[in-house]
């Protein structure tokens, strides 16, 4: 496949992708309202400030998840073999009907139970996103670590 | 479709290591194509018969259920 990335993109992934997930998820938890006031006064400018900066790490930490997940679906192994794109192909397919299920039972439940709000109609698109990359890595690396390693 | 590649390989006293790099393939690829887990393709199989000096029916036959 002539549009996956370097060998290297991979590793880069492998840190920024855990490392992204873990500050969002603490941003969520509301870490930062105990972290911030070290940082800013308690007056009302500060606070506008100590907001723009929550949600400029939470927008950073986020990206930087899905930059990474994408560095690990979309680079190349160390040695790229047929047997490697074969498994990579299997995985995009297995990756596509994952998130085709999804979607189907996505939209009949929002059809069937309430009419989605705009953050849970952003959050659904979200899903299918990270569904795909993650049931396509989950697949890939076990065909590929796991299922071959035991025949050895 | 069944192969005899590893008894090739060992009698050309080759180790999986060495066959796949003779080859330019992962060692688990020679893994899973002895083990019967990966039918390899055309290319790969006409520079196996090559390195162990055999037609490539030598090495892969078909069975009756292929």
């Amino acid at each position: 496949m002539k549009f996956l990335l370097p060998n290297k993109y991979k590793k880069i992934g492998k840190i920024i992708t855990p490392l992204g997930f873990a500050v969002w998820i603490s941003m969520q938890f509301g870490i930062h309202n105990k972290l911030l006031p070290f940082i800013f006064d308690n007056n009302s400018n500060s606070e506008l400030h100590s907001n723009y900066i929550n949600m400029t790490i939470t927008i950073i930490s986020f990206f930087s998840f899905l930059i990474g997940m994408y560095f690990i679906t979309f680079s190349k192994e160390r040695l790229e073999d047929e047997m490697v794109e074969r498994t990579r192909l299997e995985s995009f397919q297995f990756a596509a009907l994952v998130q085709l299920v999804f979607i189907i039972i996505g939209f009949l439940s929002m059809l069937l139970y309430k009419e989605p709000h705009d953050s849970g109609l952003l959050l659904f698109f979200i899903l299918i996103i990270l569904l795909f990359w993650i049931s396509f890595i989950s697949h890939f690396y076990f065909v590929l670590h796991y299922k071959y390693k035991n025949e050895e | 479709m069944k192969n005899n590649l590893k008894e090739l390989r060992l009698e050309k006293e080759l180790t999986q290591v060495q066959l796949a790099e003779l080859v330019n393939v992962s060692r688990q690829t020679i893994i899973s194509i002895e083990t019967n887990k990966y039918i390899p393709s055309v290319l790969l199989s006409l520079k196996l018969a090559t390195i162990l000096n055999k037609k490539v029916e030598q090495i892969f036959q078909l069975e009756i259920t292929d």
